[in-house]
């Protein structure tokens, strides 16, 4: 294992039961939802991966799976040289300090009973960081600072409801911020936001792992958002990962027939500009009834009779860029 | 994770639902059938001791009534009595206990000797049942009426003088203990010549049918009248929240934007959606609307099976009570059954479990 | 854990609770009520009458006079006397039984909610079991066989009382625990312990509140009941025994209500009471919409006459379209002024703003669909020459749908989830076709319009539920469809959907534009999704047009500072590394709007003009309008 990947994901699997155990009594094989099914992903220092695909490809399962709100069903996770897959809550905790999570919905994602330092402080508190209070108050103001909410002291004593989508979502940055991770998974932190506001909280993260050294995992289903800061792209898609390369190697020379979609169904704000696009037909098959073969062949454009028979394996493009699709095959 | 759409498995479903409810209910009556039992065994007034205290029996007829009564045998197993706790040899053939006497007898539709009619308990319970459908069915359907009606145009009308009035008596409508509402308007019937209770006027039985049916409606009057007042306002109150809540949902803009009009919006649109919290409600109620005709029976003498666990307890009567207590159990978990299968006949979303 | 935070904190939601219980009529009256009766019940030793003299058989059921104020009852004792003594027992039974009921229906809703599972699978059947075995007849069984005391009493009343609470509770801690922030305080590492008091309690405790409210008035019911029944403490006698005494002693025959009503008065009163104070404490912890879309809605108002219309081609007219939001405490929110557009027949144009810029309020205008407190204040919509504004309910009933129809934003919410997705489609059909065969041609006509949309044939009978959201979208455009429509407003589609089947939905309407010369107005809070289909882009901000222009325009020639912004908001694909620039700040709340012009406080152009002076339209060419005043000069 090389020093530099201090998250390292192996063959992660996550399955749900389909059907509920009480109903089983028509007795068949119980089925799953596949919702991670076979994931390799490794991340380094400060670096910035984008993980995009529809919903229900698993991504946001593989983020709670990395958080361990989720026991994975098979597979590794590693952080840092150390199996951090099946940990005790306990075992967890001092873990949780170095991998924190934003979550998608600001208006979801905090309690409206806390004002705003408690919701700050929870995490401190939690953790038993800080000497004394004054040591705790200006933690969370420097995370409060640093999260774009500037001076900390007007927002201290308000409630999430006196505050706007995006404000809040930088409230739920500055908690997450407040225990200094290494790790950021960001959950579509900004699909609920107005895209005026987008672009700040982006940027803002884009700004993070410059001054403060952290890692993001940037959960999407907007390809088109991750241009700017994202050193790699991984695409996700029914569980898998089908193309994974550096930012410019996805967005510009896309190999993988899914991406080449995803990447030509993203608006454009010019209308001189009308493409091509690629509008796949139907929508993803649900997870219990993973299709055969590639799994991507019943939407693909361009399938081939033996996609229905045989999985693509990773074809190797460049160091750093990989896609499954039995046309990259020589 | 979203749960995968699944078509045409709706049928199957509902078989497996219906089971499963069915199941439950039956669970429900088991245990209702051994609370039944215990209680009346581990609460201090043992009905065996209470039934031949008299201290006019000799030890000797004390001794055969026990014995007929099957007494003499151990509660259960191992315990000899439970109030005291006196455990026996526990060597006791299991179906020669007390318990198992009962539900042996339950099973044969015996549910034991009232002590104070001296007649079998099934055969006076039998009478009564009826005249407690009677008035809880008619009391409950113009509750719901009532109760739907009002709330309907509470909701509809909301923020004014018609919502105003509707909320204000149903508030104070479901304030009113039962009991009481009942005494007033048994005062108040008196004095305008309505029978002061009963379910007929002595000597009616000699008389042509349609006289008898009208006497008896003159008897329901006021017993119904109390009922439906009662429940109606909780009716009414959940009615008007309920569409209250629908009234101000997407799919009502959605029906207004069609041209529909307000006519056609609430009957088409509101009224089935917001129906299900009542049905719920009804489900839940049912259990409390019984204690509700326990008071009504009793203040108007209604020959019913609320009135006849009121006169068991004055008279000491237990297996009465306890047949009585038993009988208005289960016929409740079956009417909350039959509840729950409207439930999800209304509603589609409902899923099996 | 430091205090002072905490102290400020419920200081300031006590007063924000307060302030909204002052306002709500019930929960007052219900409070006042309340401490009356407390007040009786506390000081009852020193208010109720004394009267020494000897009882003799001439002072039994006496009528109420100057000594007996309330008159005496079959014992020839004080009604009212007894009556305030009694208000005790009535009282001490309620709170402490309801005590028990809430702790325990507590208790097990929150477990049961929170672990779920066996533990909830195994609580919840034990309260239903509780919940369906009849409470009174259990109750009379076990006090008949028990001693009738007031603590037996108590405890009984106490014990079959919680089956509500726990469902209430549970159902609320299922909610709360739902809720991301719970999860969120997983992520950071918090234990069971700490999130149930930290996330879960506050949250449920305004439930447990209002539900212990009515558990007390039920408790007290249940002994007034129990008493009557004769089962009362023969040593501290309640209201429910005088009731008791009174029934059964005569006091019928003797005509002596005022030994049958005053009890009962002080039952209902104590139970009105805390009815209406439960219900004004749910109504300002939970408060909920009190509008809804049956109210009758506010007459239109014209302030200025506009002349009728001019080209023929022209659809729909939009002219000085302004909009208020009446609020009865504050000043009307300005949700939309002065807005005007036209749309041609088969032509496609984007309304475009951030949320709350008067998008949809807009759009529910030109149907007349505004929530009760909207008003149009000025302004004329006409459509093929009719002002739509000037119509009585029955005629524009018959321009709803037929000619103008709507897909709604949520198509989850906007469906009816207890009939049939073929069934909402053939309503729309029936009421504006009279003449449409009510057969097998209709059932025909909605698979044709499911296929028209790519839906297949077998989906017609299926709920709402059982659609996946592209699905949802579709059927709302195929009953949009119903009644072949010149128009069709398209209230963001997409949103909330992912991005290939946004694209899809798109393409969609799209085709059908072209298939069947529709003309949509698309409104969207995203530009780049009405680039490529648009004929004509209008863009508002904080409720007024920013700039309407066509859409090379817009995106090539934009004049106004908003839309400028905005189009660099944008991540452009095709330079990637590009920093994505952001606007400031965030839009104005309508009812707080600056007083110049709206976009001023997030502007990078701004002068001093723009925050005294709202901006007017300034005509740029024939074809695009803007609102800056720094094209005042460029006009």
């Amino acid at each position: 294992m090389s020093k530099d990947h201090f998250l390292e994901i192996r063959g992660l699997k996550k399955y749900f039961d389909a059907d509920r155990p009480s109903l089983r009594f028509a007795s068949r094989e119980m089925r799953h939802v596949h919702a991670v099914d076979g994931v390799d992903l490794s991340l380094q220092h400060s670096e910035v991966i984008a993980l995009v695909g529809e919903s229900g490809c698993g991504k946001s399962t593989l983020a709670l799976l990395l958080m361990g709100l989720e026991e994975s069903t098979a597979g590794t996770i590693s952080f840092e040289g150390r199996d951090i897959t099946h940990l005790k809550e306990h075992e967890r905790k001092g873990l949780r300090r170095k991998i924190q999570m934003v979550f998608q919905d600001p208006y979801e994602s905090l309690n409206p009973t806390q004002n705003i330092e408690e919701i700050i402080n929870e995490p401190l508190l939690v953790h038993g960081i800080g000497k004394n209070k004054q040591d705790r108050d200006q933690r969370v103001k420097k995370a409060l600072e640093d999260s774009g909410l500037k001076p900390a002291d007007v927002y201290l004593q308000r409630f999430p409801h006196e505050l706007s989508g995006g404000q809040r979502q930088r409230v739920v940055i500055a908690a997450a911020l407040v225990l200094e991770p290494e790790i950021l998974l960001a959950d579509e932190p900004v699909s609920m936001l107005d895209v005026s506001i987008r672009a700040e909280i982006i940027n803002l993260l884009a700004e993070l792992r410059i001054t403060r050294k952290i890692a993001v995992i940037f959960i999407t289903h907007d390809l088109g958002s991750v241009g700017f800061f994202a050193d790699r792209v991984a695409v996700m898609y029914l569980g898998r990962i089908v193309e994974i390369g550096t930012m410019l190697e996805v967005l510009e020379k896309p190999q993988h027939p899914y991406t080449k979609a995803l990447l030509s169904v993203i608006p454009v704000p010019n209308p001189r500009l009308r493409r091509e696009r690629i509008i796949l037909q139907g929508e993803t098959p649900n997870p219990i009834d993973v299709p055969t073969g590639c799994r991507f062949h019943p939407r693909c454009p361009v399938a081939m009779w033996t996609c229905k028979a045989s999985d693509p394996p990773f074809t190797t493009l460049s160091k750093t860029h990989q896609a499954a699709c039995l046309l990259l095959v020589k | 994770m979203t749960p995968p759409l699944q078509h045409g498995t709706f049928p199957l479903q509902r078989w497996r639902m219906l089971l499963k409810r069915f199941g439950w209910a039956l669970f429900t009556i088991l245990f209702v059938v051994v609370l039944n039992f215990f209680l009346f065994r581990v609460l201090p007034g043992d009905p065996a001791r209470q039934g031949i205290r008299d201290p006019r029996l000799t030890p000797e007829t004390i001794q055969a009534i026990r014995v007929r009564f099957g007494l003499d045998k151990p509660i259960i197993n191992c315990f000899e009595s439970l109030n005291p706790v006196k455990v026996g040899s526990c060597g006791v053939n299991p179906l020669d206990t007390q318990f198992f006497i009962y539900v042996k007898n339950l099973l044969k539709g015996d549910l034991g000797q009232s002590f104070y009619y001296n007649r079998p308990v099934k055969d006076i319970l039998g009478e009564r049942l009826w005249n407690t459908i009677l008035l809880i069915g008619a009391g409950q359907i113009l509750a719901i009426l009532i109760g739907v009606v009002f709330g309907l145009f509470a909701a509809w009308k909301a923020r004014t003088a018609i919502d105003y009035a509707a909320l204000i008596s149903g508030l104070v409508a479901w304030s009113l203990p039962t009991f009481w509402l009942a005494i007033i308007l048994l005062f108040w019937g008196t004095n305008h010549g309505l029978p002061i209770g009963g379910k007929a006027t002595p000597g009616m039985s000699s008389y042509p049918f349609m006289q008898q049916m009208g006497d008896l409606l003159q008897h329901l009057f006021l017993p119904t009248l109390a009922y439906t007042i009662i429940y109606m306002g909780e009716y009414m109150l959940i009615m008007r929240s309920s569409l209250l809540d629908v009234l101000a949902e997407d799919y009502i803009l959605a029906a207004k934007a069609k041209g529909l009009s307000a006519f056609q919006i609430l009957k088409d649109h509101a009224l089935k959606n917001s129906m299900l919290p009542l049905v719920t409600l009804i489900a839940i109620n049912l259990g409390f609307t019984v204690g509700g005709a326990v008071q009504i029976e009793t203040v108007f003498s209604w020959p019913g099976l609320g009135g006849a666990i009121f006169e068991a307890v004055g008279r000491k009567d237990y297996p009465l009570l306890q047949g009585g207590f038993l009988l208005i159990a289960i016929s409740v978990i079956l009417a909350n059954f039959i509840a729950d299968l409207t439930y999800s006949y209304l509603d589609p979303r409902v899923q099996a479990d | 854990m430091n205090l002072t935070p905490i102290v400020n904190k419920t200081n300031s939601q006590v007063s924000v609770f307060w302030k909204s219980l002052r306002r709500n009529p019930m929960g007052l009256v219900g409070l006042a009520m309340l401490i009356a009766i407390l007040a009786v019940a506390v000081f009852a030793p020193l208010i109720a009458p004394v009267h020494t003299a000897e009882i003799t058989s001439k002072d039994i059921y006496n009528a109420p006079n100057s000594t007996h104020w309330l008159g005496t009852d079959d014992a020839g004792n004080d009604v009212l006397a007894n009556f305030i003594l009694g208000s005790r027992v009535s009282l001490i039974v309620g709170f402490f039984a309801a005590f028990i009921s809430i702790v325990i229906g507590g208790l097990i809703g929150i477990i049961a909610g929170f672990y779920g599972g066996r533990v909830e699978n195994t609580l919840m059947r034990i309260t239903d079991i509780m919940l369906v075995i009849p409470d009174l007849p259990l109750m009379v069984v076990i006090i008949a066989l028990t001693k009738p005391s007031l603590f037996n009493i108590i405890f009984v009343i106490g014990i079959f009382g919680w089956t509500t609470t726990a469902r209430v509770v549970r159902s609320q801690t299922l909610a709360v625990k739902s809720r991301k922030f719970v999860l969120r305080a997983r992520a950071i590492g918090a234990g069971n312990m700490h999130i149930i008091r930290h996330h879960i309690l506050p949250l449920v405790l305004p439930i447990l509140v209002v539900q212990a409210v009515l558990t007390v008035s039920s408790a007290i019911l249940n002994e007034s009941t129990l008493s009557f029944l004769g089962l009362g403490d023969p040593t501290a006698p309640s209201w429910g025994q005088m009731l008791n005494f009174a029934f059964s002693r005569g006091a019928m025959s003797t005509g002596a209500w005022w030994a049958l009503v005053v009890p009962g008065f002080g039952i209902v009163w104590v139970v009105l009471g805390l009815t209406l104070f439960g219900q004004g404490l749910e109504q300002v912890l939970n408060p909920r919409l009190d509008t809804h879309h049956l109210m009758p809605g506010r007459p239109v108002v014209q302030s200025e006459t506009a002349q009728l219309p001019s080209s023929e081609k022209i659809l729909l007219d939009v002219r000085n379209l302004s909009i208020n939001y009446i609020n009865d405490d504050k000043a009307p929110a300005r949700a939309v002024e002065n807005v005007s557009f036209t749309l041609k027949e088969g032509e496609l144009i984007g309304l475009v703003g951030e949320s709350g810029c008067g998008k949809t309020t807009l759009m529910l205008a030109l149907l007349r669909l505004l929530p009760a407190a909207g008003q149009i204040v000025n302004g004329k919509v006409f459509f093929n020459g009719k002002d739509l504004t000037a119509l009585n309910e029955d005629e524009i009933n018959a321009v709803r749908w037929k000619e103008i129809s709507i897909v709604f934003q949520g198509a989850m919410n906007a469906l009816n989830p207890v009939r049939t997705v073929g069934d909402q489609i053939a309503e729309a059909i029936i009421k504006h076709m009279p003449g449409f065969p009510h057969d097998l041609r209709l059932q025909e006509r909605v698979v044709e319009l499911l296929e028209l949309v790519g839906i297949a044939a077998d989906h017609k009978d299926h709920y709402p539920h059982q659609y996946s959201g592209g699905m949802r979208q579709r059927a709302m455009i195929a009953m949009a469809l119903a009644c072949n429509p010149q128009v069709i407003i398209a209230d963001e589609p997409t949103t909330a959907l992912d991005v290939m089947i946004q694209a899809q939905i798109l393409e969609l309407l799209d085709s059908l534009r072209k298939k069947l010369g529709l003309a949509i107005i698309f409104v969207t809070h995203d530009l780049g999704v009405v680039a490529e289909m648009c004929d004509h882009v209008l863009v508002m901000y904080g409720g007024v047009t920013a700039e309407y222009a066509d859409v090379d325009t817009i995106y090539n020639e934009a004049r106004h500072p908003y839309t400028q912004e905005l189009l660099k908001a944008f991540p452009d694909l095709t330079k990637p590394k590009k920093k994505l620039s952001s606007i400031p700040g965030y839009p104005p709340r309508l009812d707080a709007l600056p007083a110049g012009c709206r976009f001023a406080p997030r502007c990078p152009r701004v002068y001093a003009r723009c925050h005294t002076e709202q901006p007017i339209l300034y005509k740029l060419s024939d074809n695009h309008i803007a609102s800056c005043h720094l094209l005042e000069a460029s006009k």
